[in-house]
C-alpha cells in the first residue's frame, strides 16, 4: 500500500515536471516571440505615427503616403520625390558624405524610447525592427537596444545596435547572413542612414567591448568615421561568444526625397 | 496528488471536469505571466551583448 503511494506520487510528480519543461520550451520558442513581434510593430507604427504627425506641421500637407510602394511598412512620413526639405536642421546634406561635414546633433533619448527603425534587406524584404535606447533585458524585448554612450545614429563614432539572436522575435537570426557590401538602413524620421557592411561577421568574447568603441578594435577601420556595429549572442542558442558586424555609413537622404536605393530593389 | 484533488473537488463529475480544466488554465496563465518571464533571464539567450547589458565605466 505504501510502495504503490510512492510509486504513485512519484510517478505524477514526473508527469508533472515534463509539462512544465515542455511548456517553458513553449514560452520561450513561441510565446516571447509572439509578444515580441507584436511589441516592436508597436514601436515601428508609433514612431511613424510620431513622425507624420511632427513632419505635417512643417509644411507637408494632407494625402499623405499617397504613392507609397504597397507591401511595406511606410519609411517615415511622406516619400514624396522632389519636395525640398526647407525645414531641415541645417547643416545635414543628401547624398554621399565621407565624414568631415557636421551632422545635427541627435536628441539624446529617454531610456527606453524607440527613436529609429532599422532596414536590412539581407535579412527580408519585410525585415523592419525599432531601434530603442539602451540594451537593458526589458529594453531588447521590444526590439534592437541601441548602447548607451555609443554615437548616435549618423553620428561620427560607432552607433553600436544588440539585437535578439533567438527568443523575442528573433530579430538577429541571420545576422551571419550579412556578406562585406550589405545594406543596413537606418531612419529616424528625417533622414535615410545607409550603412554598407564591411567584411563578414566577427567572433569575439563576450566581454570584449572594444569592438564597440569609436573606432572599433578588430574591424579593420583605421581613423574615426561614421561606423554601427551590430552585436548579438553566438552560438545561436548560447552566449559563449558574440557575433559582431560592422559597417560604415555610405549614404544618407532626406526622407521627404524617398527611400534610399537599397530599399527599392 | 491528482487523484488528491479529484476527490476534494464538490460537485459531479462533469462539474469536477470543468472545475479542473479551469484550475489548468488558471496555472498555466501564472506560469506563462509570472513565473516564466521570470525563470527566461536564468537561461542564456539574453546575453547579446559585449558589456553585460551595463553601460561601462572606463
Amino acid at each position: 500500500m505504501g510502495a504503490r503511494l510512492v510509486v504513485r506520487t512519484l510517478s505524477e510528480l514526473c508527469v508533472t515536471i515534463g509539462t512544465l519543461i515542455v511548456l517553458l520550451v513553449v514560452y520561450v520558442l513561441y510565446w516571447t516571440g509572439v509578444r515580441a513581434d507584436r511589441a516592436m510593430d508597436g514601436e515601428v507604427d508609433r514612431l511613424h505615427e510620431q513622425w507624420s504627425t511632427v513632419a505635417q506641421p512643417a509644411g507637408q500637407s494632407a494625402g499623405q503616403s499617397a504613392g507609397q510602394p504597397a507591401g511595406r511598412p511606410t519609411g517615415g512620413p511622406t516619400s514624396r520625390p522632389g519636395e525640398r526639405p526647407a525645414e531641415r536642421p541645417g547643416g545635414q546634406q543628401a547624398g554621399r558624405q565621407s565624414g568631415g561635414e557636421t551632422v545635427p546633433q541627435q536628441p539624446s533619448h529617454a531610456p527606453g524610447a524607440s527613436f529609429a527603425v532599422m532596414y536590412i534587406p539581407r535579412l527580408g524584404s519585410g525585415w523592419a525592427k525599432p531601434v530603442l535606447q539602451g540594451t537593458g533585458t526589458d529594453v531588447l524585448k521590444r526590439g534592437l537596444g541601441h548602447y548607451d554612450r555609443t554615437a548616435g545614429l549618423g553620428e561620427t563614432g560607432n552607433f553600436a545596435v544588440a539585437g535578439h539572436r533567438r527568443t523575442y522575435g528573433d530579430p538577429f537570426k541571420d545576422l551571419p547572413e550579412l556578406r562585406s557590401g550589405d545594406a543596413v538602413v537606418l531612419t529616424d524620421g528625417t533622414t535615410w542612414f545607409t550603412y554598407r557592411v564591411d567584411g563578414a561577421p566577427y567572433r569575439t568574447r563576450p566581454d570584449d567591448i572594444g569592438v564597440i568603441d569609436p573606432v572599433p578594435a578588430g574591424s579593420g577601420f583605421r581613423g574615426p568615421g561614421r561606423y554601427l556595429t551590430l552585436t548579438t549572442c553566438e552560438p545561436e542558442w548560447g552566449h559563449s561568444h558574440r557575433l559582431i558586424v560592422w559597417a560604415h555609413l555610405d549614404a544618407t537622404r532626406p526622407v521627404t526625397e524617398g527611400k534610399p536605393r537599397a530599399l527599392l530593389s | 496528488m491528482y487523484g488528491w484533488i479529484w476527490r476534494h473537488l464538490p460537485g459531479n463529475a462533469w462539474v469536477r471536469a470543468l472545475i479542473s480544466l479551469l484550475l489548468v488554465l488558471a496555472i498555466v496563465y501564472a506560469l506563462f505571466q509570472y513565473v516564466f518571464p521570470w525563470a527566461e533571464p536564468l537561461l542564456p539567450f539574453n546575453d547579446v551583448t559585449v558589456d553585460n547589458g551595463m553601460a561601462v565605466n572606463r
